[in-house]
């Protein structure tokens, strides 16, 4: 609750003028009574109709300025709630985008959603219902309460006889509340999460027919947050009713004690009557007060939710937006023992692993099926720390470049390509916003998708991504090439990107790559690619089995070798030219 | 002042003037198809609707005896205390006893019921969306932001599910009491009902201009929700490009004008239907003045007694809550109906309908044609993605498609598991056409490798057991070694059992092709898609599973899309396709003797 307050507190002005707004109708409210007892006293058993009138404008005109305040507060409280949820959702998309690839592992996609949206309207309702009634309900309780006490403070006494036991209540209700709604909230995260996860895989589900299967899976998670709701509404809704039936018996005592009292004449009719109606606008606030716990837990329960997010200490890059890149990097890169196991396991996916590239040359990164390849490749730009060891780009260790600085020489191309929704044109210079249309053609032709790209109906500016055309896999591999050709980096890291591309195109990827001078780090499955590299890592394992030219390898590792026999010519996975 | 009243801290306006004089001269509300919305919600209440009888009961018990208690305390003022008479007194205020206590009960049991009717109707509302979801064709998924649909199943349905939660009840009661204060009311006296009823038709006016304007603004909020989750479930999926890119300064610039045109929308929302209470207020106090006021003149003049005026505030009071009431719950529903026609308008896309389909049992023998087959991903695409093919391969051959990527290779294969339907030409399998066949008789005699694999969050063993929901533990293993995922499987800290994350973070691709490969290895299909089956998966590796794969493609009609020229000599059929066309077809020896585009091929790869 304290973050959502300390970023309620750059509209501190604002707020008190919505609150002081809400006393002023609050007040309004609490005279109504005292006007109409003293219409009934002063004016209708006095029969002065002259009195009658006055109480009665003045109370007609009292109701107006309340009116007015309300509109006011109004626009405050709205102005109010959603620059707080502006403020807050942009502090919460800045943190997770400084996530560490690691931290996403802990907070899954689905989940940071819910938390973005859901989350932060849950708790703008609080902040907007606190500013125009919430504080009110209490206020009107206590308010009526006192004034009940200045008109007559021994019936008055009554209303408040259920007080304690009305207050352990609601602190048990509202710690309940908490806990369920919490709950709930984890639930709205599976349903998010199911849906997205049915959404990527359209295709697969369809394929193989599990629709039914997929419903019924989700049925269960969908059963899960129903059956948590209705829990959780259940018991708060407990409330109402006990707040009224402890009031409504006070009222009671108040009558009864009240008429013994008007016997003796030591209360007058009109006195009783008000407090009747105090008593009776407390019940009224009382239903309020039913809300506010349900509110209150659910904002609570949100606002911890939020506050998990934005408390991350661990597990944040720093990236200095200021840092200018003076210093273009040369592309040396030098793994030293380098090991790394994953943060969620122990496993070990690469142990000592050295290795140097020079600038300007091609590195071919071979070896089984999670061997660790990709792994590797993604130490480089930081998106991971190693567990031991060091990287050194241009000489420096990884750590000690501004991440800024170090992941603008890089240029990555992912193993699955991620396009994003908006035009061509847009996704290539999605590294580079500055970069000129003739850029974004050299890069596109560079990787040999120019010529694909102009014979859609749209040109570049055909829309791709998740509301885009259907892309084959090599068009998009491709595009996800030139996207990373667009800045010019100084080291090129291609995780298997080319395996969607037939033979002729690949080869002349690899040529016009060759003009760039750029250090390559490239992860292949075909020999034919590594041939074409000044060096072969071999991966075993997470191991370097071998480390050489073709040439070398093909003498001394066995590895390689079979590899390489598998890919001969008329071989096993000798391929074909389109 | 005039500014601040126009564009408060800055807000420009969303509804102009012109906007509602349009809507009045079109006298059709466009903002909302309130019957059809409240038929949908009222056909998932279902079976419920006997529940909900009884909630209604609860209803008019609880506010019958709203009723009754300030009445009786009426009595209680009039006829003893302000008469002295205290005879009997102590039994009026025992039966109030009960009748708050019966009361409190009542509230109670409609909102425990009310609940539970509630949530399950949601409960069929998202299940119903989602299941819906399922039946939709491939190509509506195509247009759709994930985020976005993600919204709906979340956000929209939530709106929906607090109104039904509260809304109900309110109006309902809402309605009774108002009505039963009415008719109290004019039994005892006209006079004064008439003063107290002065107010309403200044209630409806003020109601008509808010929800006017409410009505739209909900719709915009909704969906500026809809995009921001859009933007956020994208930007968060692939967010190792931006960090790779470092583009996370303009994520979040684009971030923040999705979230300021939402912050803007949500102002005018939360302001127009704030003004709800404020105006009921201040009409209610002028109903409450005027009662004690012109009761007051009245009773000077001897027209109503003194108990009578404290009994008419209080029911002017009783009057105006349900009025209230109803005014504020009018809003949520509208909100409510905002979301709730979001959720509809996915509910009315038209789904793959096979009902109207016979042939439900038909075994594939797998003999597939195409004839003359064209199709389109946009109707306004210049050029067809697949032009004029047309091919046969008989039940049990292997077909492999080679050509340049984005010559239609994997669009035949989603042609033929019938994700699009043609724009031209025929399908057959079996001599069927296939749009005569249901989709289910097709696809669950069909396995599918596609391009990217994908893994649920489930573990390693359920997600090979989706080829094949009922197969044994023994069957997963097998497929398992057959794929050459055993080894890794078993190295991963729960085996078997291990639950994959949410993206497969710690398992590699290729590791995700050999599980997806177990996946179709373990369904028994008579027609077998293979599109890029090993592409991440490492020479030597494959070789291990290539005999599995042959094994698997043995008495099946199997598709093969693949570089290798192993993989492709081995088809009986070989089907090269360009831009879209199908150029040359036959078996490797008549293609070669042919000396066309694959010879070409072929012989440029030794080169």
């Amino acid at each position: 609750m304290k973050t959502i307050l300390s970023y309620l507190s750059p509209y501190k002005i604002l707020v008190i003028v919505a609150l002081v707004l809400m006393l002023v109708e609050l007040s309004v409210e609490l005279v109504q009574p005292l006007l109409i007892a003293i219409i009934i006293d002063d004016g209708i058993l006095a029969e002065d109709q002259q009195a009658i009138i006055l109480w009665g404008s003045i109370m007609l005109g009292i109701s107006f300025l309340a009116f007015l305040a309300g509109i006011i507060n109004t626009y405050i409280a709205s102005h109010i709630v959603q620059s707080y949820g502006f403020d807050i959702r942009q502090a919460l998309f800045k943190k997770v985008q400084a996530f560490t690839m690691a931290t996403f592992l802990k907070f899954p996609t689905a989940s940071l959603i819910t938390r973005l949206t859901t989350d932060v309207t849950i708790t703008q309702n609080l902040i907007f219902m606190g500013l125009r009634i919430m504080l009110r309900a209490p206020l009107l309780v206590v308010g009526s309460i006192i004034m009940s006490f200045i008109v007559n403070p021994y019936l008055a006494m009554f209303l408040v006889i259920g007080a304690p036991f009305l207050v352990v209540f609601l602190y048990i209700m509202s710690r309940n509340g908490l806990k369920l709604f919490s709950k709930v909230q984890k639930r709205v995260d599976q349903v998010t999460r199911k849906i997205q996860e049915n959404l990527q895989a359209v295709r697969l589900i369809k394929a193989y027919l599990r629709g039914n299967f997929e419903s019924s899976r989700f049925a269960s998670v969908a059963d899960n947050l129903k059956v948590d709701n209705v829990k959780a509404f259940r018991i708060m809704e407990l409330i109402l009713p006990v707040l009224l039936f402890v009031m409504n018996v006070s009222l009671l005592a108040v009558l009864w004690f009240g008429a013994k009292e008007i016997q003796t004449g030591d209360v007058e009719l009109g006195e009783l009557v008000a407090i009747i109606n105090y008593a009776m606008r407390m019940t009224g606030a009382f239903s309020m007060f039913a809300f506010i716990i349900i509110f209150f837990s659910r904002a609570k329960a949100s606002s911890e939710r939020m506050e998990e997010v934005l408390k991350v200490e661990e597990g944040i890059e720093i990236i200095n937006e200021d840092s200018e890149g003076t210093t273009p990097g040369i592309g040396e890169i030098e793994f030293q023992h380098v090991s790394f196991h994953y943060p969620t396991t122990d496993l070990p996916v690469l142990k000592d692993v050295s290795f140097k590239v020079q600038p300007g040359s091609k590195l071919a990164i071979m070896g089984a099926t999670g061997s660790g390849k990709s792994t590797l490749l993604n130490l480089i730009p930081r998106f991971f720390d190693t567990t031991e060891g060091t990287i050194l780009i241009d000489g420096i260790d990884v750590k000690e470049w501004p991440l800024k600085e170090l992941r603008k020489i890089i240029g990555l191309v992912p193993q699955q390509s991620i396009l994003f929704t908006g035009s061509i044109e847009e996704n290539l210079g999605w590294g580079d916003q500055a970069a000129t249309e003739e850029l974004l053609r050299e890069a596109a032709n560079q990787a040999q998708i120019h010529e694909s790209i102009e014979q859609f109906p749209d040109q570049y500016n055909t829309r791709v991504g998740q509301k885009g055309v259907n892309l084959s896999g090599g068009q998009k591999q491709r595009l996800s090439i030139a996207r990373a050709l667009v800045r010019k980096p100084e080291i090129l890291l291609l995780d298997d990107s080319t395996s969607a591309l037939d033979v002729s195109t690949e080869n002349a990827l690899w040529e016009a790559l060759e003009e760039e001078n750029a250090t390559m780090l490239v992860i292949t499955q075909k020999i034919r690619t590594a041939k074409g590299a000044d060096h072969i890592l071999l991966l075993e394992e997470g191991q370097v089995s071998a480390y050489g030219t073709h040439d070398e390898l093909m003498k001394d590792s066995t590895l390689y070798k079979a590899i390489a026999e598998s890919q001969q010519e008329g071989g096993e996975h000798d391929e074909l030219h389109s | 002042m005039m500014n601040f009243i126009r564009k408060p801290f800055g807000y420009e306006p969303i509804i102009t003037k012109e906007d509602l004089q349009k809507d009045h001269k079109k006298k059709v509300d466009k903002a909302s198809d309130w019957k059809g919305v409240l038929k949908g919600i009222w056909n998932l209440v279902d079976e419920q609707r006997f529940l909900l009888v009884i909630v209604l009961l609860m209803v008019v018990v609880s506010s019958a005896l709203a009723l009754v208690g300030p009445y009786l305390i009426g009595v209680i003022v009039d006829d003893h205390i302000s008469k002295s008479i205290f005879v009997g007194l102590s039994k009026i205020i025992g039966v109030l006893l009960f009748v708050y206590l019966f009361f409190s009960i009542a509230t109670y049991l409609q909102s425990y019921w009310m609940i539970g009717i509630s949530q399950q109707t949601i409960f069929r509302l998202r299940t119903g969306l989602f299941e819906h979801l399922q039946k939709l064709p491939v190509s509506f998924f195509d247009k759709r932001q994930h985020g976005e649909l993600m919204s709906r199943m979340t956000n929209d349905i939530e709106n929906v599910s607090q109104t039904l939660n509260s809304s109900f009840i309110q109006v309902f009661s809402s309605i009774l009491t108002l009505v039963g204060t009415t008719v109290v009311m004019l039994l005892l006296s006209p006079l004064m009902t008439l003063v107290t009823l002065i107010i309403v038709p200044f209630m409806y006016f003020a109601m008509r201009w808010i929800t006017k304007r409410t009505s739209k603004l909900f719709k915009e909020q909704q969906k500026a929700v809809g995009e921001l989750n859009g933007m956020i479930e994208e930007t968060i999926s692939g967010q190792r490009i931006v960090k790779a890119f470092s583009q996370e300064g303009r994520m979040l610039e684009e971030f923040a004008i999705k979230s300021e045109r939402l912050k803007r929308t949500g102002f005018w929302a939360l302001t127009y239907s704030g003004f709800i209470p404020k105006v009921m207020n201040l009409l209610n106090n002028t109903s409450f003045t005027l009662v004690a006021a012109v009761g007051g003149l009245l009773a000077y003049y001897g027209h109503v007694t003194i108990g009578e005026i404290v009994i008419f505030t209080e029911y002017s009071r009783q009057f105006t809550r349900p009025l209230n009431d109803l005014a504020n719950q009018f809003n949520t529903v509208l909100s409510a109906i905002a979301g709730a026609e979001r959720v509809f308008a996915i509910m009315d896309e038209p789904i793959e309908d096979d009902a109207a389909l016979d042939n439900a049992d038909y075994v594939l023998k797998g003999n597939v044609t195409f004839e003359d087959v064209t199709f389109y991903y946009n109707k306004d695409d210049e050029s067809p993605t697949i032009s004029n093919v047309s091919f046969h391969v008989d039940s049990g051959k292997t077909a492999a498609l080679v050509g340049a990527t984005g010559a239609g290779k994997t669009t035949i294969m989603q042609l033929l598991a019938r994700f699009y339907e043609v724009n031209g030409g025929r399908i057959l399998v079996d001599g069927i056409s296939i749009d005569e066949l249901p989709r289910h008789t097709l696809r669950s005699q069909t396995a599918f490798v596609l391009q990217d694999p994908f893994l649920f969050e489930m573990t390693v063993r359920e997600n090979i057991r989706y080829g094949k929901l009922n197969a044994t533990d023994e069957e997963v293993l097998h497929a398992a070694k057959e794929a050459n995922a055993h080894d890794f499987i078993m190295k991963l800290p729960h085996g078997y059992d291990t639950i994959l994350s949410a993206d497969g973070g710690e398992i590699s691709q290729g590791q995700k092709q050999l599980l997806s490969i177990a996946r179709a290895l373990i369904a028994d299909p008579a027609i077998l898609l293979l599109d890029e089956a090993t592409s991440s998966i490492d020479t030597v590796t494959e070789m291990k599973i290539q005999e599995a794969l042959e094994r698997l493609m043995e008495g099946r009609t199997s598709f093969v899309i693949a570089h290798r020229l192993n993989t492709i000599r081995q088809a009986d059929l070989i089907f090269v396709m360009e831009a879209g066309k199908l150029i040359e077809s036959g078996t490797q020896d008549e293609l070669l003797q042919k000396k066309g585009k694959y010879y070409s091929m072929l012989t440029n790869s030794k080169t």
